[in-house]
């Protein structure tokens, strides 16, 4: 025979027809017999039911179409463009993605700058050419020359007929013929 | 470590070591301690038709120059402090000296001195790319004429 | 839409319903119940029907609720002083005066008690109360196992009990 204290703390269960057989018989067993059980099965019946028709009383107050207008309108609000462009950008820039962009941005940005020191000629145009800034022959000729397809700058140091330098074999052909 | 696993601070790490890491890459660039400066020394004639094969990777410089033959007389190759100089020997007697003067924009200023017995040829200062060249040309030598490759790489 | 109109009108007064148990205040209650709806519009796509669509809504509308809740500033007594209305007006339909008054105290302090309850003792005592759910559908609404539930509702009841015993 189980002892009332034991009993009280399964009347909520066996009120929700939760416990199995066995102990759902012994409950109802005891109950038929013990005055201060069945009053506290009265009392959770009580509480109950005094909460259940409290709120539906309540709820049932509640019509069905100002409540559905209430939500068409959070819905229709909700789902405008400019809601939905930022309910988007919030999902994809979270903090922990934002955390990676940052860096990676850098990081791209380097590498692009740095691109020319491994890539030769990456920049084309006149910054791939050499660029003579001063030039003093000491009074000898001087061609100052642009290949365009190799991008090559050539100095090109004519001879100095009147000094003791050695002369070229053939003399007319002693010059780039450009 | 427990504070790296929150993303606001790998953020903050993270971009610290990128900015750091280009300031020591754009420092360096700017400010090279070296420039490894190569000299190839080419004997250019009419004698015959021939390209040195270790000229591989020039022809497109050298056979607008319309000379019939092109030769490697030497290659060598000295890493100059920046604001140093670099003197390279060169056949007939004559001498070129090469010194950095600055870096920037990926570009390299070399001041550029050839001497023939001790006197000086030619004077110039040339603003060249890095890892790039340009071409110095023109002195005699044994019937032909000496072409000049001078290249520079910021290190 | 139509078909999500349809939900709506079936569960709507079921949901506020719980939320009110929760909340103690009519538009608190209101907006919530709203709130739960769109939440469920939105999400829709994802039910997948593993558990019926009424313990997957009030899933939503305990969580909001709970939410709430944990937002609310008024005082306990603000849930009397709404509830007033509605309980003058079951008063109005009980033939017993004196069981009127006994009632109505009995009301007053049983939402007084349920006030005192954690969120958590609360969900469980309202979804039970009114629902009648099963410990297996509370539990899987309110993210816990069957034990805990009755555990929970075990403790709340208890609570309720001793603060009520005068009335009861």
């Amino acid at each position: 025979m189980r002892d009332c204290q034991n009993i009280r703390e399964s009347i909520g269960a066996w009120l929700d027809g939760e416990l199995d057989a066995a102990e759902s018989e012994s409950i109802t067993a005891h109950l038929a017999s013990c005055d201060e059980c069945r009053k506290a099965r009265q009392q959770l019946e009580s509480i109950q039911h005094i909460l259940k028709t409290t709120l539906l009383a309540e709820a049932q107050q509640i019509e069905f179409l100002p409540f559905w207008r209430g939500v068409q309108l959070r819905i229709g609000h909700k789902t405008s463009w400019y809601e939905q462009a930022l309910q988007r950008a919030r999902a994809t820039f979270t903090l922990s993605r934002a955390a990676w962009l940052v860096p990676a941005s850098i990081a791209v940005l380097l590498v692009i700058l740095s691109l020319e020191s491994y890539i030769p000629g990456w920049r084309e145009g006149r910054n791939s050419f050499a660029s003579v800034e001063s030039i003093d022959a000491y009074g000898r000729n001087v061609a100052l020359l642009r290949q365009n397809e190799s991008k090559t700058t050539v100095i090109w140091l004519y001879e100095d007929q009147e000094g003791e330098n050695e002369t070229a074999e053939e003399p007319a052909k002693s010059a780039p013929a450009f | 470590m427990r504070l790296l696993r929150n993303p606001p601070n790998q953020l903050r790490l993270f971009s610290l070591v990128l900015t750091l890491a280009a300031a020591w890459v754009g420092a360096a660039e700017r400010n090279p301690h070296s420039v490894q400066v190569t000299i190839r020394t080419i004997l250019a004639e009419n004698k015959s038709d021939d390209y040195d094969p270790k000229l591989k990777g020039m022809e497109q410089q050298l056979k607008p120059l319309k000379y019939r033959s092109y030769r490697l007389l030497k290659a060598e190759d000295q890493n100059v402090p920046a604001k140093g100089t670099g003197s390279f020997e060169i056949p007939g007697g004559r001498s070129l000296t090469v010194a950095p003067q600055d870096f920037q924009d990926n570009r390299i200023a070399l001041k550029v001195r050839l001497t023939e017995r001790d006197k000086p040829v030619i004077d110039t200062t040339v603003k060249i790319p890095n890892k790039g060249n340009f071409i110095l040309g023109g002195p005699p030598h044994e019937g032909g004429v000496l072409v000049l490759s001078i290249s520079a790489t910021a290190q | 839409m139509a078909s999500f109109q349809e939900l709506v009108s079936r569960y709507h007064q079921k949901v506020y319903m719980v939320i009110l148990g929760l909340l103690h205040n009519r538009d608190d209650a209101l907006e919530v119940a709203q709130e739960t709806f769109l939440r469920a519009y939105r999400k829709i796509g994802s039910f997948e029907g593993g558990s019926s669509f009424y313990t997957w809504v009030y899933r939503i509308a305990v969580n909001l609720a709970i939410d709430a809740q944990r937002r609310q500033k008024r005082n306990p007594l603000d849930f009397r002083e709404t509830m007033d209305g509605v309980l003058e007006a079951q008063e109005e339909t009980a033939r017993d005066p004196f069981a009127d008054v006994h009632d109505r105290e009995l009301r007053e302090n049983l939402i007084r008690a349920i006030n005192e309850l954690t969120p958590e003792h609360k969900a469980v005592i309202v979804l039970r109360t009114i629902e009648g759910l099963s410990y297996k559908d509370i539990g899987e609404i309110l993210g816990c196992s069957e034990g805990t539930v009755m555990s929970r509702l075990h403790y709340a009841r208890k609570k309720l009990q001793n603060k009520l015993s005068a009335f009861l």
